[in-house]
């Protein structure tokens, strides 16, 4: 082969192999980002109450685009240790968790329209936790728990409450750090 | 060739090193086939990497929805997410709206598709999609909130100042203005960010662009 046509195969072959990557950079960055929000949530893990990470206002905040009307919590959970409850008072405003992991992204949301009686209480296991939960249960007297099967073993709640004025948001911020993320022992 | 540079410095810095290193045993053969292979693999790395650090400087590439001026990614707070949102959401510490919230919408440019500038003057109005509560906040290039008079950089639905239909108008200008006013940045281009929280049916799905509020030029004046 002339050098020229090896040179061309070998460009090619550059180009193929720069497809794969770019593909792998792009799924493993995720895996590999040190800045991004799961990080630093990850410091209020022992934490029994969600942690203010955006207050309403918007003040100093890592996290990106804060809406200055809306309080932002956060706690971080991990199921080796048990399944996860979270659990707020709903009241007039917006409340809203969601439930992310590290990778996988969002896996749900629930908003305070579910709430029973001004109570929102969820609780995250594993696959392996819901299947032990539901085999302890009592027949006559099922649990009324919501339970929500997470995608990993680690992730962190985002609480969002609402301050539609300026006047709510003292009362939003308090909500907020309010919401209860607590580890249920193992039976 | 660089080779014979390599072979040099080698040689020049041997000294230096220990002294089971022995530049005398290096042999070299020019061979075009070694350096291409080392081509195809610097080429694939740097074009993979590039590439990629590039896609991640911007928007997600795809499942994006364009309403008007406003954009959105309704997969974005989904376990839907694509690899590139997923990698964007991390690169940007970023928390998304999840699908069961809301939806966040961002326009960075005017009903005619010109960019947002803090020179010129605004009117956005007069219709929001059907949601519970609905913020709508200005953010500027680097996207924090701009400092203002009112110490104000966003309306909530609750706060608005409402026409009789129930329409509303809301002002961006640099300058004092009667009615819902922001005040836009000093200068540089800003974004506007709608938020809809807790809207009925799923978010992201029923949008069209007639629901959405307008983002109109009014003038540009220094």
């Amino acid at each position: 082969m002339k050098l020229r046509n090896r040179f061309l195969l070998a460009t090619l072959v550059g180009l193929v192999l720069a497809g794969g990557v770019h593909i792998a950079a792009i799924l493993a960055a995720p895996h590999f980002a040190q800045q991004d929000a799961f990080e630093k949530i990850l410091p209020t893990l022992s934490a029994e109450q969600a942690q203010i990470i955006s207050a309403p206002g918007g003040g100093n905040t890592w996290l990106p685009l804060p809406d200055p009307s809306v309080a932002v919590a956060a706690c971080a959970f991990d199921l080796e240790d048990g399944p996860s409850r979270i659990s707020a008072k709903t009241g007039a405003p917006f409340l809203s968790f969601s439930f992310h992991t590290k990778t996988d992204g969002v896996f749900f949301a629930v908003t305070d329209r579910a709430a029973v009686r001004g109570d929102l209480e969820i609780v995250i296991m594993t696959a392996r936790q819901l299947d032990e939960a539901r085999a302890a249960e009592d027949e006559n007297d099922p649990s009324r728990d919501v339970r929500v099967v997470a995608p990993e073993r680690r992730g962190f709640v985002i609480v969002r409450v609402a301050a539609p004025t300026p006047s709510l948001r003292a009362q939003a911020e308090e909500a907020a750090k309010a919401v209860s993320c607590t580890v249920d022992e193992e039976p | 060739m660089d080779h014979h540079a390599i072979l040099t410095d080698s040689s020049a810095r041997a000294p230096a090193r220990a002294t089971s290193i022995r530049p005398a045993a290096v042999s070299f053969r020019f061979n075009p086939t070694a350096l291409l292979i080392v081509y195809a693999f610097l080429l694939a790395l740097g074009l993979g990497l590039g590439s990629a650090y590039w896609v991640l400087k911007g928007d997600p590439p795809f499942g994006g929805l364009r309403l008007g001026p406003w954009e959105t990614w309704p997969k974005l707070g989904s376990a839907d997410a694509d690899p590139y949102m997923r990698a964007i959401v991390a690169k940007r510490g970023q928390v998304p709206l999840a699908t069961g919230e809301g939806l966040s919408l961002t326009a960075k440019t005017d009903n005619e598709g010109r960019r947002l500038e803090s020179g010129c003057t605004y009117r956005i109005g007069s219709v929001t999609p059907p949601a519970r509560l609905w913020t709508l906040t200005l953010y500027d290039g680097d996207g924090r909130l701009p400092a203002s008079d009112l110490g104000r950089a966003s309306f909530t639905s609750s706060e608005i100042l409402r026409n009789q239909d129930d329409t509303f108008t809301i002002t961006l200008a640099r300058t004092l203005s009667a009615g819902n006013w922001l005040q836009l940045p000093p200068n540089g281009p800003f974004s506007v960010v709608l938020r809809l929280y807790d809207m009925p049916g799923a978010a992201g799905t029923n949008l069209v662009a007639g629901n959405f509020p307008v983002i109109e030029r009014v003038g540009c004046g220094s």
